[in-house]
């Protein structure tokens, strides 16, 4: 009966429908998935980027207070340079003359443990250092 | 006949009520799942990939203290090698300018060669000695020789005898003294003045500076 056929088709337009809808609602799904791929590195850039401003604000400080302790240090060492050099000065002739002095005192000792061979030796009496 | 036309267009009607309501329900239930797993699926992402990050920039900041530290270090060094290598300068300048002023010493100069000559005699004990000097010194070690000979033997009870090598004479710019040798040439004493300076600043050289620089305040044993 040309009613029945038509109830079929009616039927079977709405498995198709149906079909359809649940196929549109997987195809939401996935697309879903993909938007959440997506927003997670979106989410994920702007943490990184915030976290290396932060980066970059530590390291500026940190190599900024180095600054400071480097220039400490050099004038430290300029100063102690400087103080060697005046305390030079001051005492170079006094060294300079001892040391000439030493150098040109020479007084010829024989060695302490030399025993000479014969008797007749005369006793002198031994001065200090050989130097 | 079933049912009539009516009843079977209520029927399906029904059907399709039924076959639309059960396809929305099963949309329904892939939506929720669908945004059910989103929220997982971004948590996980983010919390993963946020921890990543977490680390590599610690990492970084453990970095930089690290370099901070060791340039510190390696400048700290540069300035102790500084102040090092200052007070070495100093020293040499004050060895060489002693160099330079050695032949104007506290004894004579002829007395200073007799003097030399003998003390290297009684280091070396030989019966036979070349000895060489400078040409000009050669003539006044000439008129010394035999005064040096007798206090040789007085304290010795040796003779010995000292041949002056006129073929290597010692170079003029030297400030004086001598050196000797045994005629094989085996032992070998230089006492010259110059060769005395470099012995006595190496022997000398913690009075040296404790002299130059103060003494040394690190030091905490002096014994």
């Amino acid at each position: 009966m040309a009613s029945q056929t038509q109830g079929i088709q009616q039927l079977l337009q709405a498995e198709k429908r149906a079909a359809e809808k649940v196929a549109e609602a997987r195809r939401r799904k996935t697309q879903r998935l993909k938007q959440a791929k997506e927003e997670a590195q979106g989410e994920l850039e702007q943490y990184r980027r915030t976290r290396e401003k932060e980066f970059q604000q530590q390291r500026a400080k940190v190599l900024g207070s180095q600054g400071d302790g480097i220039e400490r240090m050099q004038q430290e060492t300029e100063e102690r340079v400087k103080k060697i050099c005046s305390s030079y000065k001051e005492n170079q002739e006094a060294v300079i003359s001892r040391v000439i002095d030493i150098v040109c005192s020479v007084t010829p000792t024989v060695h302490i443990n030399f025993v000479p061979s014969n008797e007749n030796v005369v006793e002198m009496a031994d001065e200090t250092a050989v130097l | 006949m079933a049912l009539s036309d009516a009843d079977v267009k209520k029927q399906i009607k029904h059907m399709m009520a039924f076959i639309e309501q059960e396809a929305n329900e099963k949309a329904d239930e892939i939506d929720a799942k669908a945004e059910e797993e989103f929220n997982i699926e971004k948590g996980r992402l983010v919390q993963s990939q946020r921890l990543k990050i977490m680390e590599h920039f610690e990492k970084k900041e453990k970095q930089i203290e690290q370099q901070k530290k060791i340039q510190m270090s390696n400048l700290m060094n540069q300035a102790r090698l500084k102040v090092l290598k200052a007070r070495e300068d100093l020293i040499q300048d004050l060895l060489d300018e002693a160099r330079r002023r050695l032949g104007r010493g506290s004894q004579h100069a002829t007395q200073l060669l007799h003097h030399l000559v003998l003390q290297s005699l009684f280091q070396l004990l030989e019966p036979k000695v070349v000895l060489r000097c400078r040409k000009d010194d050669s003539k006044h070690l000439d008129k010394m020789l035999p005064d040096i000979y007798s206090i040789y033997k007085k304290k010795t009870n040796m003779d010995v005898i000292i041949t002056i090598d006129h073929n290597n004479y010692l170079s003029p710019e030297i400030s004086g003294g001598a050196e000797l040798l045994t005629p094989d040439g085996k032992i070998f004493i230089s006492n010259t003045l110059e060769s005395r300076l470099d012995m006595m600043a190496r022997q000398m050289m913690p009075e040296i500076r404790c002299a130059l620089f103060g003494a040394n305040a690190n030091r905490k044993f002096l014994d």
